[in-house]
């Protein structure tokens, strides 16, 4: 669990962040949001205190940071940066091992763990180990940078704008990839981006900034729902918004349980969003889809009304 | 990219390398050291046969560069390297030709024509090497019958060859002239290391003495060289004047002491430079995410910027040595001794051979500084072990 009290950072006359409270629970994703100096990177560095703070206090675990060792709190902290960072002159497994090594591990253990997360991240050991990171397309090497910050298995991630330089279908890979990694391992995650696409997909708890304040916080549906102010609205898109609130619901979850009329030929599977079964009826000029399952089990109806929310004619 | 059909390369080296052959002289003929040697060309020089042989070598290697394949370049690279290997012989030959009974005192000189043929046979050799991208190791490999082969001729079949006979005049002499040398550079370049990386250090700690610090060694650059050796002679024969054990340990105003500050002083600005830029240049990222996996800030600069930095600060290493190399030899004139000993010397008695004695070892001695380092600097590049 990170909290942060009133946290406040100045740099000589200029304020970066300016007095934001905010509480991630464990296991929890949290986005921070905003346009490029609004101060989430900021916020973030302050948490493993590569930026110390100027006022307020952040706790991690009911501790305030400053109670740590600088150097100790980072190795329990994973830390993934935009850039990879990884050591060019370090092959990939060297790379992987480098907090387990700053902890003092035994290399058998070390060499282990590697394996563990080359394997997790999806990194044929006898492919990547000894390769170096120019030799890696950029997902393969933001692939190496997780797994360097999962090394020595940290409660806590901090991840900054880990996915901005990479191309959208490899960005859009590894946010499956992130998702799935957290539905096994539960990390409390800080994650930066000014992607308001990325941030809707992976947070539980979004957070959105703007010029070094908080304006608001909340589930990505509540957001979508009531933006509190016009920019938060503009983040979200504006009137585009409700389609992205269509692709954060599944289709199970809108559609008529096997109702009794089932003579629509488009299909869509129980598990696509509202909004890939919108562009499907789009397609289809159809205003009713059969819900699949995946033996291809019809399962259910999706129709116009029941998409939209408007129930009262079903 | 789609390379190109032909080599261009090759034929215009190798018609540099015929219109010398054919068209300038091959050596000269002296009848004794004083008097002027006379130019002699290659038909005359070494005949039909041997003019003939040469010319068809070349000119095999400038047609294998049209439609190359590595195939082609590997025998172009055996025609050069024989080429290579011959060019001493045919030195011996022309001597063989030119003895005279009449004269033994005659001397053989190089002529433009053979330095030339040599010069751009090298260049091909490079070119070639480039071309079927062997590792370094194969092109210094290749090196080696040609070095035998002109060890072999000097030591059998050249003995009227002028540079030879300056050399056998004072061998003692050269090899001293040549650890003399070395030791000077040696020195040099240990004290500019070890000053240069202090003073990045400093540079990078208080960022207030960048703009003094280079403009001091800026300015030190834009001394004449023989200038500063003149700066340096007063205060230093004070100091040995007064100072009893600088005295002793052989400081004067001439001699050691100001060829070894001169060259420390040159050396300092591309040794602190290379070292301060690359020491600034690593990817700021890799420093950041360095310091926010928990590196202590001593584990930073050892692990991760000075290793990072190597290569760059090799590169410093490399220009300042060879640059020390060749600034040794003017520290000469101030009775620092060394190779350009012989280079002043000769200048004196207008006796050309005995420069060469001095320059080609410095030349040697440099080429060989600048391919190490270089190299070391290439293995020492990230992940450039593979």
């Amino acid at each position: 669990m990170i909290e942060l009290f009133d946290v406040t950072k100045r740099f000589g006359e200029e304020t970066a962040v300016d007095g934001i409270s905010l509480r991630v629970e464990s296991g929890e994703l949290c986005a921070l949001v905003g346009t490029s100096g609004c101060g989430k990177s900021t916020t973030l560095r302050m948490i493993n205190r590569l930026i110390e703070h100027s006022e307020g206090e952040i706790h991690i675990d009911g501790q305030p940071i400053r109670r740590f060792e600088e150097d100790t709190l980072r190795r329990r902290i994973g830390y993934v940066i935009q850039s990879t960072g990884l050591f060019p002159h370090w092959t990939v497994a060297r790379n992987i091992g480098l907090v387990p090594r700053l902890l003092k591990w035994s290399p058998e253990r070390i060499e282990s763990r590697v394996d563990e997360l080359m394997a997790l991240l999806g990194l044929p050991r006898e492919t990547f180990a000894d390769k170096y990171p120019d030799q890696l397309s950029g997902g393969q090497a933001q692939r190496v940078g997780v797994a360097r910050a999962l090394a020595a298995d940290p409660d806590i991630l901090l991840m900054d704008e880990p996915f901005g330089a990479l191309d959208p279908i490899t960005r859009e890979a590894l946010q499956d990839e992130l998702r799935e990694l957290q539905a096994r391992l539960h990390k409390t995650i800080v994650f930066v981006t000014h992607d308001m696409d990325e941030a809707l997909r992976l947070a539980d708890k979004l957070v959105v900034m703007d010029a070094g304040r908080i304006v608001q916080q909340g589930t990505p549906l509540e957001l979508l729902h009531e933006p509190a102010t016009p920019f938060v609205e503009s983040m979200l898109g504006g009137d585009d918004r409700g389609l992205k609130e269509a692709s954060l619901v599944t289709v199970g979850e809108r559609m008529l349980a096997l109702g009794p009329r089932l003579n629509a030929t488009a299909r869509v599977h129980r598990d696509a969003t509202l909004r890939q079964a919108l562009a499907v009826m789009f397609r289809e000029h159809a205003d009713r889809l059969t819900v699949i399952d995946d033996e291809d089990i019809p399962v259910g109806e999706l129709s116009l009304q029941r998409l939209v929310g408007n129930t009262r004619h079903e | 990219m789609e390379a190109p059909r032909h080599n261009r390369v090759l034929p215009a080296l190798i018609l540099a390398a015929l219109v010398a052959w054919l068209g300038a002289d091959l050596v000269s003929v002296a009848a004794n050291r004083i008097v002027p040697g006379e130019g002699i060309a290659t038909l005359d020089a070494i005949g039909w046969g041997g003019m003939l042989a040469g010319t068809l070598a070349m000119l095999s290697v400038a047609v294998l560069g049209f439609r190359p394949n590595p195939r082609k370049y590997r025998i172009a690279m055996a025609v050069t390297v024989a080429t290579l290997m011959a060019l001493p012989a045919v030195l011996a030959l022309a001597a063989a030709r030119q003895a005279d009974s009449d004269m033994p005192q005659a001397r053989l000189g190089i002529g433009p024509g053979f330095w030339v043929v040599l010069f751009v046979m090298l260049l091909a050799m490079i070119e070639l090497r480039t071309r079927l991208g062997g590792s370094r190791l194969n092109g210094w490999a290749l090196m080696f019958p040609v070095l035998l082969s002109w060890w072999l001729c000097l030591s059998w079949w050249l003995e009227p060859l002028a540079l030879l006979q300056e050399f056998r005049g004072r061998s003692d002499q050269f090899v001293a002239a040549v650890l003399y040398h070395l030791a000077l550079v040696g020195a040099a370049v240990g004290t500019s290391l070890l000053l240069g990386v202090a003073l990045a250090l400093a540079m990078r700690r208080f960022p207030a003495l960048q703009r003094a610090g280079f403009g001091v060694l800026n300015f030190l650059q834009t001394i004449p060289s023989l200038a500063l050796f003149g700066l340096l002679l007063a205060p230093l024969a004070w100091l040995a004047a007064n100072v009893e054990w600088l005295s002793a340990i052989g400081v004067r105003g001439i001699g050691w002491a100001p060829a070894l500050i001169a060259l420390v002083g040159y050396s300092l600005l591309p040794m602190v430079r290379n070292t301060f830029v690359a020491l600034s240049e690593v990817d700021p990222g890799v420093i950041d995410s360095a310091r926010g996996m928990g590196m202590s800030r001593g584990q930073v600069f050892l692990q991760v910027r000075l290793p990072l930095a190597l290569p760059v600060m090799l590169e410093g290493v490399r220009i300042t040595t060879v640059q020390a190399i060749g600034l040794a030899a003017v520290a000469a004139l101030i009775g620092a001794g060394g190779l350009g000993g012989f280079i002043f010397q000769g200048l004196g008695q207008a006796a050309m051979d005995l420069v060469l004695l001095g320059a080609l070892p410095i030349l040697g001695m440099a080429l060989v500084a600048d391919a190490l380092l270089g190299a070391l600097s290439e293995r020492l590049r990230p992940g450039g072990a593979k």
